[in-house]
């Protein structure tokens, strides 16, 4: 990590007219006195061996480091040893060191968009996340605004951005919803990083570009606050709300049960102790009721994607029953090209297909009810991984799930852009 | 984590018309002989699943039983496989006895070691009884790790396991960001396997589980040199999203079936097993595949 200075350095000196550096090497040459300071200055004068000096000589028993061709080695090494100059090989390979911070650097960039601190290669509390979303439309107030259009249960405001370019009213728009399932992180994660992507690409990337200059996005990244608070504070693996359920001691009910579409079908349960008690009633929860009275009250989506984990799952609806839906073969085809996009980026591979075969059947579910509603193009992901770390996804696997994840959002949104109903 | 991988060709089930599938039709007959006639084949035979369910699924759900099961009876935490990916396979539906899965499949090693890329090749034979958990598993496997390299691991593991200081308590691997600590793997790849038991065990044609986290670790000491620990996994079911706790009792020593018992939630009584119940405490892995 020090030599990054030396090549800093580097970049402007004497050094730029060679290009790469395979074989090279950085001696670290030990002088303690007049006299070797001499002898070395006879080497480093040498015009043929092409030495370049990089900490210079300046006083007695501080090394000098020399940037040695490989060439020039041995002619360098037989000098210092009839010399009797004491030296120790630095760096073995630039080339190798120089490839190996580039790798850094582009992580780096990668995870610190801005100097704002906020690393999208790790997981962040609720408070952290409002504040990044406060941060991106600060940053782009033209393009982004943060909305506050309910509550939890427990009075966390529930935040979305709105990424819109053009005036008028009830353009239209696409549903971006993330963590309803507390527990499954890399679904938050992907969205607020998502959401940063969104702005930073705008007027850069063609795709986004001409997505945005006829679509408004509304992105949710937390549509479950007060299990997400949880699974930070008392159990990493909690699921549901946090609802209370008169007459039980257990708590919450499944957000992705309690939507207005078959519900209380198959593929839900009754029992508020269960992972998939779908709630007393549709909507019961709050949350659920907040996202379905906005877009109902908006009028004019076309596209709602909902994400999850962990499968590696590209699915369409239905989830409530085995019925091939109407637009079935449409859905299907923009979600195999949204899987191979996606699948270009690392080799992830996703599966397609409609929700009940595809995994279960489940009632209740978010996309039935965009779909049954109007909101044609539905689909939900089940992002990394495929059971290996399931819920617990490492942090290292944000960044490239989200970049992955992007070119399915993408391929999916520029469909519905050629395809407005 | 994602290593590329060429797209499988999706397997087709058309009516009575499964694709060419020589290589299976190959090792079938070799399995034949260890096969418990069951009257799949001929007169009896029972409806091949058709193109209704997705067979993919089944597919990997076999695949994955079949693991657990493999890795199991291997009882070697160094050589712990994953599932990389199906490749081809059938179903039978026989609506009174269960569902019977032939699939071939890929694998990954569970600790994937620098610049390897080895995928290992199985092919199982899954019957998933009416109801009933603990489905039976013929499943064999190309070697994917040199015995000897296996074995030195599996001691160095054991060695780092016998030179823990204090019986850690509660604990959370991986931690809530997904991480492992190095020095805590040997732990963890050693309840993984102790877990690939539970799990099978579990496992039935609607319940699969994967391994979500381990929250509690007590080792004992022994008047022999086996590891002897008790832990507390959390397993994740899939279809009812229910997170399972199970207390795992776990006796090892390298080269020695595992004694495992348990006692999870659900169940009403701890079960018991040890390594030499199916008859082959030493794995067999067919190496001309």
């Amino acid at each position: 990590m020090r030599w990054t200075l030396f090549i800093g350095a580097l970049i402007g000196s004497s050094i730029c007219d060679r290009e790469k550096f395979f074989g090279d090497q950085v001696f670290r040459i030990n002088v303690r006195n007049g006299d070797e300071i001499s002898k070395l200055s006879q080497l480093v004068n040498s015009n043929n061996l092409k030495l370049d000096v990089w900490k210079s000589l300046s006083t007695f028993n501080r090394p000098v480091d020399v940037l040695v061709p490989s060439v020039s080695l041995q002619a360098v090494k037989s000098f210092l040893r009839s010399q009797g100059l004491e030296y120790a090989v630095a760096i073995e390979d630039l080339q190798a060191l120089l490839n190996n911070e580039d790798e850094e650097m582009q992580q780096n960039e990668g995870q610190e968009r801005r100097s704002n601190n906020f690393n999208y290669g790790a997981y962040h509390s609720l408070k952290a996340i409002y504040h990044e979303m406060d941060n991106i439309a600060a940053d782009f107030p033209d393009l982004a605004r943060r909305v506050k259009i309910g509550h939890s249960f427990e009075n966390r405001p529930m935040y979305v951005l709105k990424f819109s370019t053009g005036k008028g009213v009830r353009r239209p728009a696409i549903w971006l919803n993330a963590g309803i399932h507390s527990r499954e992180w890399i679904s938050q994660a992907t969205a607020i990083w998502t959401a940063r992507k969104i702005v930073s690409d705008y007027q850069r990337d063609p795709a986004i570009t001409s997505i945005l200059e006829k679509m408004d996005i509304f992105l949710l990244p937390v549509a479950n606050p007060d299990g997400y608070v949880y699974t930070q504070t008392q159990n990493r693996l909690w699921r549901k709300t946090r609802s209370l359920n008169p007459g039980s001691s257990c708590i919450g009910a499944d957000p992705n049960r309690n939507w207005n579409a078959s519900f209380a079908g198959k593929g839900a349960s009754d029992n508020p102790c269960s992972e998939v008690y779908h709630g007393p009633h549709a909507n019961s929860e709050v949350e659920v009721k907040s996202v379905v009275d906005f877009i109902q009250k908006h009028g004019n989506f076309k596209c709602f994607i909902d994400l999850h984990s962990y499968s590696q799952l590209l699915m369409y609806p239905y989830g409530y029953s085995a019925k091939k839906a109407p637009d079935a073969k449409e859905l299907d085809k923009v979600a195999r090209r949204a899987a191979k996009a996606l699948a270009s980026v690392s080799g992830t591979e996703y599966q397609v297909g409609p929700t009940c075969a595809t995994v279960y059947p489940a009632s209740g579910s978010s996309i039935d009810w965009a779909y049954d509603n109007g909101i044609k193009f539905a689909f939900t992901f089940e992002l990394r991984d495929t059971g290996t770390y399931g819920f617990l996804l490492p942090a290292n696997q944000i960044i490239p799930t989200a970049e992955e994840t992007w070119l399915g959002l993408t391929t999916i949104m520029e469909h519905v852009r050629d395809n407005l109903y | 984590m994602q290593p590329r991988r060429q797209p499988p060709p999706a397997p087709r089930s058309g009516p009575g018309n499964p694709r060419p599938t020589a290589p299976l039709l190959a090792l079938l007959l070799l399995l034949a002989p260890v096969v418990a006639p069951a009257g799949s084949r001929g007169a009896d035979d029972p409806g091949q699943l058709q193109d209704a369910e997705v067979p993919r699924r089944l597919l990997q759900q076999a695949a994955r039983a079949a693991l657990h099961f493999f890795n199991f009876r291997a009882g070697s935490p160094s050589a712990l496989r994953v599932l990389a990916e199906v490749q081809e396979g059938r179903a039978w539906i026989n609506p009174k006895e269960g569902c019977k899965v032939d699939v071939v499949f890929s694998t990954e090693r569970y600790k994937p070691e620098e610049g390897e890329g080895h995928l290992g090749k199985c092919s199982a034979r899954v019957f998933f009884k009416n109801q009933k958990p603990r489905p039976a598993i013929n499943v064999t496997c190309t070697r994917l790790i040199e015995k000897k390299k296996r074995q030195q691991e599996d001691y160095l593991l054991y060695k780092q396991m016998k030179q823990l200081k204090n019986p850690l308590e509660t604990v959370s691997i991986p931690d809530n960001h997904g991480h492992i600590d190095p020095s805590l793997r040997p732990i963890w790849d050693l309840a993984f396997l102790g877990s690939s038991y539970v799990m099978w065990e579990m496992t039935t044609q609607v319940s699969h589980y994967y391994l979500a986290q381990l929250t509690s670790v007590r080792q004992w000491k022994t008047n022999d040199d086996t590891i002897d620990f008790d832990y507390t996994v959390l397993l994740h079911e899939l279809s009812t999203q229910e997170i399972i706790p199970c207390r795992i009792h776990l006796v090892w020593y390298p080269g020695k079936p595992l004694k495992v018992k348990y006692h999870c939630q659900e169940l009403q009584t701890p079960e018991e097993a040890s390594g030499t119940e199916e008859g082959s405490a030493v794995p067999t892995e067919l190496s001309n595949f």
